[in-house]
């Protein structure tokens, strides 16, 4: 056989086969016992209220280092190594920093108001607005810091995983994105959450090694436009089914015009209270209808943010199903508002089961070449994120 | 003994199956597979970070470096910790669920009980001694959101009638402070107080009175209200509550809207509590002072005739007041006394919103973030 092509070329050197890439799937493994869990939890809930909540620094890092300890990826558990002490300074940095905010706007107050007092507008209400206005952007901003200080003090192999990026350009980027998705009725949606996913994913790393996230608003723009009409449909005919079922109600037990005249115009106490139940009734019954559709849209949005991330040769998939998304946002929700937070750990149990189950690893990281990361990570922890109660654990 | 575990030098993501082999002054860290020395630890610079209530492997590491030892086996663990003082933490047994989940919960149970016995009781200690003046400037901006848009009667002989009577009633309780009812025209049929005592009428109310004593005896209720500082502990239990909430939930904000209404249920047990300390204090000064006392049930028996189904007894522990035919049963009293107001008084007290002029706005900034709960009307 010749080496020159029909075209006169030289045909390259025959290259040595890639080594195929090692695509072992594995899951990560959770072995923590809810009663433990609810050891360690009852005794914070005990401390907070001996305390008055100044205990939930410790508290919180303690239930941190029990969960991430539980949780095994390729047979190394995670650590978590952070303190109380540095949960404490950050939210106390945070108080320093609306005291001085505080300060600066009684300044406003006195040079602009005070002049032309307006009534009923006080200097407390001018902060209140002005914490009201500033309050989102520094959730966000908290969300990212709360982020990075929680991976700065995970430990996986004995690695420092961590986050870099500006949390303030994190905080800027929601802000403006979450308020364009709200004058656009929230047809931004996919948009939002890519971009936003996005930042959080490609600036984190474990040791040396970042992640990479190769999303695109395009690919589910589709699937979103079909939920989202399909929502709009569904809402209609929940609510036509309702005045139908109000009216043919009302007929049916013999209503005259006059006395549904009678019940807008005079309403009694008994009256209002059945329309509360009545309301109720009606939420259950629309969140039947609308919330499924929610979590099918959810679950797909996670398994694309999932499959589009990567860490060198890792690659990560999931397979979350609509009814497991029920469970995660519906269920979860249910349990720690019915049992007044005392199911958090049962909540956090079961999120980490789901995890286990549905989150799949394919290959290894090629460990030799991931070294120590060169930052330490913040000093403090997420202040904000404290302040602004955005925090799940 | 060997100890099998994973070494991690704190340099690179690699794991390494390695054996232990504990010395009196050192650790001995041996890669499983060749037998060849990974690290040699000294005893005296040996941790275990973490503790085995918590971690489910301790990892130990030498002071000051990155690298770590994780023994899962917890048989392993147990020998070497009993091998070695300074790993003594690798060997503690792990607690059982059962009787921590039992210990604190009931610790739990009784601090949450504790502290509201200390917000119920303490409330009631500490609300005298709050600095008059910051009760006045309170309710003053109270008074400005609850009646603000409504005008005040300006009635002189009628206000002069009532104050007076008010004052009496504050010095048969002990009341130390001032006391300042104000009359506003229009409805709804109540009266409120609020802190600093002050006591706002409605004219409604004066005008469904037959005479001065059912009017007195609803002045005679408010002043009970006043003797008991119970518009300040009010807030200061709901701020208990708040706080014991905010502890309980761990900051959750939507467990928020439950909690809200969990300590609005609360408020409400409190304010039936006040109310029927209110009616007896009630009906105590009337009788100190040598006065008919008989118009407080009388006018919560013109309450029923007007409304006659009693929506405090509908709605149970959602109402504010105890059921009205229990309040008249409970301040039942023979008409017996002297009259609380002389007729030219009672006929200046009638005609009280003759002319009328509206409040002043209150300063700007005393506004307080959260109206008063509505426990101390009538």
């Amino acid at each position: 056989m010749s080496d020159i092509t029909p075209w006169g070329e030289r045909a390259p050197a025959p290259q040595p086969r890639p080594t195929p890439l090692d695509l072992t799937p594995s899951r990560p493994v959770y072995d923590g016992k809810l009663g433990e869990l609810y050891g360690i939890y009852l005794r914070h809930l005990t401390l907070m209220v001996l305390t008055l909540g100044w205990s939930r620094f410790w508290g919180r890092t303690r239930l941190r280092r029990y969960l991430w300890n539980h949780v095994s990826v390729l047979g190394d558990r995670f650590e978590y190594r952070g303190r109380g002490i540095e949960l404490l300074v950050g939210f106390v940095l945070v108080l320093a920093v609306l005291g001085i905010w505080a300060g600066l706007m009684w300044l406003v107050w006195e040079v602009g108001f005070e002049a032309h007092a307006i009534p009923g507008f006080g200097f407390m209400n001018l902060f209140y607005l002005s914490i009201v206005f500033i309050g989102i952007p520094l959730a966000f901003v908290g969300q990212y810091a709360g982020l990075r200080y929680k991976l700065s003090r995970t430990r996986w192999r004995g690695i420092r995983c961590g986050m870099a990026g500006s949390a303030w350009a994190y905080g800027g980027l929601a802000t403006l994105l979450n308020m364009a998705n709200a004058v656009t009725g929230r047809l931004l949606t996919p948009l939002v959450s890519v971009s936003l996913a996005r930042p959080r994913i490609s600036h984190a790393f474990f040791g040396t090694q970042r992640f990479d996230f190769a999303g695109s608003a395009g690919d589910i723009y589709g699937r979103y436009l079909g939920y989202y009409f399909l929502n709009v449909f569904v809402w209609i005919l929940a609510i036509g089914l309702a005045v139908a079922a109000v009216i043919a109600g009302g007929m049916q037990l013999g209503f005259t015009a006059e006395e549904v005249e009678k019940l807008v115009t005079a309403p009694s106490l008994r009256t209002g209270l059945l329309l509360i139940a009545a309301l109720v009734v009606l939420y259950i019954v629309f969140g039947l209808m609308i919330l499924p559709l929610r979590c099918w849209w959810q679950a797909y949005l996670l398994r694309y943010l999932v499959a589009r991330t990567r860490a060198g040769n890792v690659l990560f998939a999931s397979a979350i199903s609509t009814r497991q998304m029920w469970g995660f946002m519906v269920l979860n929700y249910l349990i720690v508002v019915l049992t007044l937070g005392l199911g958090w750990p049962w909540v956090m149990h079961r999120t980490l089961r789901l995890i286990a189950r549905e989150l799949w690893i394919y290959g290894a990281p090629q460990g030799a070449a991931i070294g120590q990361p060169p930052q330490r990570g913040p000093r403090f922890g997420e202040g904000l994120l404290d302040m602004f109660d955005v925090t799940g654990f | 003994m060997v100890a099998r575990a994973r070494y991690y030098d704190g340099k690179v993501a690699l794991a390494r199956e390695v054996t232990v082999r504990p010395a009196s002054h050192e650790l001995v860290i041996v890669d499983a597979a060749d037998s060849s020395v990974v690290a040699r630890w000294p005893a005296s610079e040996l941790i275990v970070l973490g503790d085995t209530g918590h971690e489910k492997a301790p990892p130990v590491a030498r002071r000051g470096e990155e690298g770590r030892l994780v023994i899962d086996d917890a048989g392993l663990r147990r020998q070497l910790a009993g091998t070695m003082p300074p790993l003594a933490a690798l060997g503690r047994p792990r607690p059982a669920a059962l009787p921590r989940i039992a210990l604190f919960g009931a610790t739990l149970a009784a601090a949450v009980g504790l502290f509201w016995l200390a917000v119920d009781v303490g409330s009631g200690y500490v609300a005298p001694y709050v600095p008059y003046e910051l009760q006045r400037r309170l309710g003053e901006s109270v008074a400005e959101d609850l009646a603000g848009d409504q005008p005040l009667c300006q009635g002189r002989a009628g206000l002069a009638a009532i104050n007076g009577l008010a004052s009496r009633l504050a010095r048969a309780a002990d009341y130390p402070h001032p006391v300042n009812v104000r009359i506003v025209k229009g409805g709804p049929v109540n009266a409120f107080t609020l802190p600093g005592g002050i006591l706002v009428f409605y004219s409604d109310l004066i005008d469904l009175t037959r005479d001065g004593n059912e009017l007195a005896g609803v002045l005679a209720h408010e002043m009970g209200h006043v003797a008991h500082y119970h518009a300040i502990k009010g807030l200061a239990r709901q701020f208990g509550i708040e706080q014991l909430l905010k502890a309980m939930t761990g900051g959750f904000s939507d467990l928020g809207t439950v909690g809200a209404g969990g300590s609005l249920l609360l408020a409400l047990r409190n304010g039936r509590g006040f109310e029927r300390d209110a009616d007896a204090t009630a009906v105590e000064l009337l009788e100190k002072l040598g006065l008919r006392a008989d118009g407080v049930s009388r006018f919560f028996e013109r309450m029923l005739e007007k409304q006659p189904v009693d929506m405090a007894s509908v709605i149970g522990i959602w109402s504010s007041h105890p059921p009205t035919a229990e309040r008249v049963a409970a301040t039942r009293r023979p008409a017996t006394g002297a009259s609380a107001f002389s007729d030219a008084q009672w006929k200046a007290l009638r005609s009280v919103c003759g002319s009328t002029e509206p409040i002043p706005p209150a300063r700007p900034g005393a506004k307080p973030s959260a109206p008063l709960p509505p426990t101390n009307r009538l």
